[in-house]
């Protein structure tokens, strides 16, 4: 069975026949023939025998791996911001800002490119631009190196700015875990100002998981390959 | 020759007969009825505003009416108020604002019945132009709650499930007492219910409100057109509450 989460950058993709682990493609780099037995993402629809939508897959991949009642997962993916709650075991509230937080991941990512910067090596600033996209925050980063502040210092600042908008996005939780591609991002895990647990890039992936054992796929109908 | 009467919100009762008596048309200007860009309501209205106004105005620019019924009052909204005065500025016809408290219920069959989300709206809101009574329908079991005024944008109602119940003002609208706050707080928490509003409408803090108190809800928005954010949240709401959602894209 050929689970799939279609990103906006990358794929992730599982082959539950395998004992392997899940791999990711860059989106670019994926075959346009390739289909999927189920999937979520982008294009999900077209490119799967079923698809399910994010959310469905997030609050699935994460009441599947947090083993608690209460809970609020955020998903930090190239284009779009989700978040779930959980309370009593059941979801109860959730958003998905595809403006507003719209091309986060992927600025991050073309900043560390276009300036040559390793997260890992970056102390989380004192404080962040006061940002709620990726594509409008860079303005502040120019700006700042105008101003005299390093180009380090001022995308640590916006990566901050960047988080605690994603912060304020899932109502300012006491403690959240985080899923997504940014949970390998140290810089952005550390500027959120409450208590994080990464769960890494793959939590959708267990929600696909989650739901192909709830709601088991036809043989005859599986036409994914991979 | 039959007049064309233009309608915003649910006007008094006697005004719907008094119209349907001369046999004039009534022309529901809170539904978009030109195909044209909303933009072109910038010069007039906020772009930053009630789409279901915004679609009033639009109307406006484009129709031949000869008069015009704004509701303004308690069964309306004070944004149609001030609409109202844009209106008046606009056209050369009356614009008559009226002040609908009617108490008469005529009861919620259509908000109750079997028939897809998407047709029980059809059905409501074009019932607002008639004074007949409704013809008695068979209830479902409800399975979910649609809670809120009618959508600017009809498509996503295609993905609730035809048990979904109807609730707020468009219950008070098939009832004809689009004023009675009592009946729009009605709610049924053993069913899971989305909590609808109009971006930029006033009923969002109630949305908002008894959202929060009901067991098992969510609150949306949306302004314009149902974007794929707003979709996406009522189909994982719908599908994390064991419905399967429709297609969405029906209407």
């Amino acid at each position: 069975m050929l689970l799939a989460d279609f990103g906006t950058s990358y794929c992730k993709i599982l082959d539950t026949a395998t004992g392997d682990g899940p791999r990711i493609v860059a989106t670019r780099e994926l075959d346009r023939a390739f289909r999927a037995d189920l999937a979520t993402g982008h294009n999900a629809a077209r490119r799967s025998v079923r698809s399910i939508n994010e959310l469905t897959a997030l609050a699935r991949g994460g009441r599947h791996l947090i083993n608690r009642p209460d809970f609020v997962l955020l998903d930090c993916g190239s284009r779009d911001i989700k978040f779930i709650r959980f309370q009593g075991g059941e979801v109860v509230d959730m958003g998905w800002n595809a403006e507003c937080g719209a091309s986060m991941g992927f600025t991050i990512e073309l900043l560390s490119t276009y300036y040559r910067l390793d997260y890992a090596a970056l102390p989380p600033p004192a404080t962040g631009f006061s940002i709620t996209c990726g594509v409008l925050g860079m303005s502040h980063i120019f700006d700042a190196v105008v101003s005299g502040a390093s180009e380090a210092e001022a995308v640590a600042k916006f990566v901050r700015g960047i988080a605690l908008n994603a912060h304020r996005f899932a109502h300012e939780p006491e403690e959240l875990y985080l899923s997504g591609g940014l949970c390998a991002n140290p810089l952005f895990v550390a500027s959120f100002p409450c208590r994080v647990h990464p769960l890494g890039r793959f939590v959708l992936l267990e929600g696909l998981r989650a739901t192909l054992a709830q709601e088991p796929i036809p043989a005859a109908t599986l036409r994914g390959r991979p | 020759m039959p007049r064309r009467i233009g309608i915003v919100g649910v006007p008094p009762l006697t005004v719907i007969e008094a119209i349907n008596r001369a046999g004039d048309i009534i022309v529901d200007l809170d539904e978009p009825q030109v195909r044209a860009a909303i933009d072109q309501t910038a010069a007039h209205i906020p772009r930053v505003y009630c789409a279901i106004l915004r679609t009033v105005v639009l109307n406006c620019l484009h129709l031949a009416l000869d008069q015009v019924y704004v509701d303004v009052g308690p069964g309306k909204c004070d944004c149609a108020l001030h609409v109202a005065e844009i209106v008046a500025d606009m056209l050369a016809v009356p614009v008559i604002r009226t002040r609908n408290q009617d108490t008469h219920a005529f009861g919620h069959p259509l908000c109750v019945s079997t028939l897809p989300l998407v047709e029980k709206f059809r059905r409501i809101t074009k019932g607002v132009q008639s004074a007949a009574p409704y013809p008695s329908m068979e209830p479902c079991r409800p399975t979910c709650g649609f809670w809120g005024v009618p959508p600017r944008d009809f498509s996503l109602l295609a993905l609730f499930p035809d048990t979904t119940h109807i609730f707020g003002w468009t219950r008070c609208m098939e009832n004809k007492t689009p004023a009675d706050l009592d009946l729009e707080r009605v709610v049924d928490p053993a069913i899971p219910t989305v909590f609808f509003s109009q971006s930029f409408c006033a009923k969002a803090a109630l949305a908002k409100h008894l959202a929060a108190k009901h067991p098992r809800a969510i609150a949306v928005d949306c302004d314009v057109a149902a974007g794929s954010s707003t979709r996406a949240k009522i189909e994982a709401f719908l599908e994390l509450s064991g419905i399967e959602p429709g297609p969405g894209r029906d209407a």
